[in-house]
């Protein structure tokens, strides 16, 4: 063969060029790239599973979670809703503001059941120009920027997921296959511990049609009335069998709180902006990673 | 069996292939070099040029930046709670002032200005002495008390674009820089001014 070598050379050159393409760029990008705060914040997203946590993220790889469920969600778009909550005390200054936007909007129906959205724009720039006339009549109004998108309209978060939010996931389990739902918000969803231990014990006890299969392994059944109560898993009466209580395992909650500390809903970032709800409810006493 | 393969067997050595050089066409030149073209412009479009930091549905760095929540501007209505607890004791709430105490805001060609370095002064330091507002005179109202010590340059620019903004009155917005650099200007002084001397002073 008189071209071995430019067969080698040609071989090389290709599988090199990928392995620059999908391997080292992808590396030089985002491997080295910094923590940054989340928008409107002092503090740096994310922050490092504490213990527990960080335990149940290898539960949750050995288990092999990642072959029926995603952590990732998707964006199709964004808007820019205008949301009136207060319509001020010089009602028809506001409603000339109110009809210099838009003929339909100058209505006295418009200041009916506030806070609501009163008109939908395409970018920030253009509900600022709206919302500042507005503001200087007395009244309360503000932007909210909404991503949109089939995850988002089925509550799987409030926005894509981006590198950053993946910044300590080792391996990370971004998944194929949702044969479940997507995890990557799941602990804003339910940030109930006992919610998904109970789920784990018997999923369809939770989630009536789930089709996952319970995993009893991650706990041990042992003779009632002879273990710590914070360590029994507490389940509907006749749930349990007869003269037995169920007790978790650490690896059960070393998973529970890993799925807890899974939330992106309340940290808006620069490449994935968006506008939190006004007033978020107290963090729940777990060991979530994005407070 | 049908003559086909005796077809191939019977087509042997003449059809022994061979290397001949032959002219790529020119359809297929263009074809890949139009595909290129279109390929480069769509991801010239859409793929932001591989920046870290943008993610589908943004198709470039500047898209993303279009989505920044901005904060709306100033609020005018953020130094109310301010006025209301301590300013409309005498300006009263709708700035109309009141009688025997202070002259009123609403509509005062002392506070609807172009320029703040007079304006900003006196909610500092205080005003004393009698003083003209909108054709009428006012000879014998308490002076002013000072309040700059108390309150920051934010506090003060808020309730000052509130009185600057409210009841009909529209002026350009004060910033707590520009406090910051009358407070500045005046040094450690906690005389109150009067009209007059504040006249003499530049918009």
């Amino acid at each position: 063969m008189r071209s071995s070598a430019i067969v080698f050379l040609a071989a090389f050159i290709a599988l090199s060029a990928s392995w620059a393409g999908f391997v080292l760029a992808p590396q030089l990008q985002l491997g080295r790239a910094p923590l940054e705060k989340s928008l409107g914040t002092e503090t740096l997203y994310p922050v490092a599973r504490p213990g527990l946590a960080a335990q149940g993220a290898e539960v949750y790889t050995a288990l092999g979670c990642v072959y029926c469920h995603s952590q990732q969600v998707g964006q199709d778009g964004v808007r820019c809703d205008i949301v009136l909550s207060e319509p001020g005390t010089n009602v028809l200054a506001t409603l000339a503001a109110l009809r210099s936007v838009d003929e339909n909007l100058g209505k006295p129906e418009t200041l009916a059941n506030l806070p609501k959205v009163i008109k939908t724009v395409a970018t920030v720039a253009a509900a600022d120009a709206i919302v500042k006339p507005l503001r200087e009549t007395g009244a309360k109004a503000g932007v909210k920027i909404v991503p949109t998108g089939s995850d988002i309209s089925r509550g799987w978060g409030r926005r894509r997921t981006v590198a950053q939010d993946y910044a300590y996931d080792l391996p990370v389990q971004l998944g194929t296959r949702r044969a479940g739902p997507d995890l990557a918000d799941v602990g804003a969803r339910q940030p109930d511990i006992e919610w998904h231990l109970r789920h784990l014990y018997d999923p369809k006890s939770e989630v009536k049609d789930s089709t996952m299969p319970p995993y009893r392994f991650l706990f041990e059944e042992r003779p009632a009335g002879k273990s710590d109560p914070a360590d029994v898993l507490a389940l509907p009466a006749g749930a349990a069998p007869a003269g037995k209580e169920i007790v978790k395992t650490d690896a059960a909650r070393a998973l529970a709180a890993y799925l807890v500390s899974l939330r992106t809903t309340d940290v808006p970032l620069q490449e994935a902006p968006f506008t939190p709800p006004p007033a978020p409810p107290a963090a729940p006493a777990t060991n979530s990673a994005a407070q | 069996m049908t003559d086909q393969p005796q077809t191939a067997i019977s087509a042997g050595p003449e059809a022994e292939p061979t290397v001949t050089t032959t002219t790529v066409p020119m359809w297929l030149i263009v074809g890949t070099l139009v595909l290129l073209f279109l390929s480069a412009w769509y991801f010239d479009l859409h793929g932001a040029w591989f920046h870290a930091k943008v993610y589908p549905p943004y198709t470039s760095w500047a898209n993303v930046n279009e989505f920044q929540p901005g904060d709306g501007g100033p609020d005018p209505n953020k130094g109310r709670p301010l006025y209301e607890s301590n300013c409309a004791l005498c300006h009263n709430s709708d700035g109309s002032g009141k009688p025997g105490q202070a002259p009123p805001l609403a509509g005062s060609e002392w506070v609807v200005t172009t320029g703040v370095n007079r304006l900003i002064r006196i909610p500092q330091v205080g005003l004393t002495g009698p003083i003209k507002v909108k054709g009428q005179d006012y000879n014998n109202l308490p002076s002013m008390a000072g309040m700059g010590a108390t309150y920051t340059d934010e506090q003060l620019a808020d309730v000052l674009n509130y009185i600057r903004n409210s009841w009909g009155n529209k002026a350009p917005f004060v910033t707590p820089e520009q406090v910051k650099k009358v407070r500045t200007d005046l040094g450690g002084r906690s005389q109150p001014y009067t009209p007059d001397e504040l006249m003499k002073l530049p918009e």
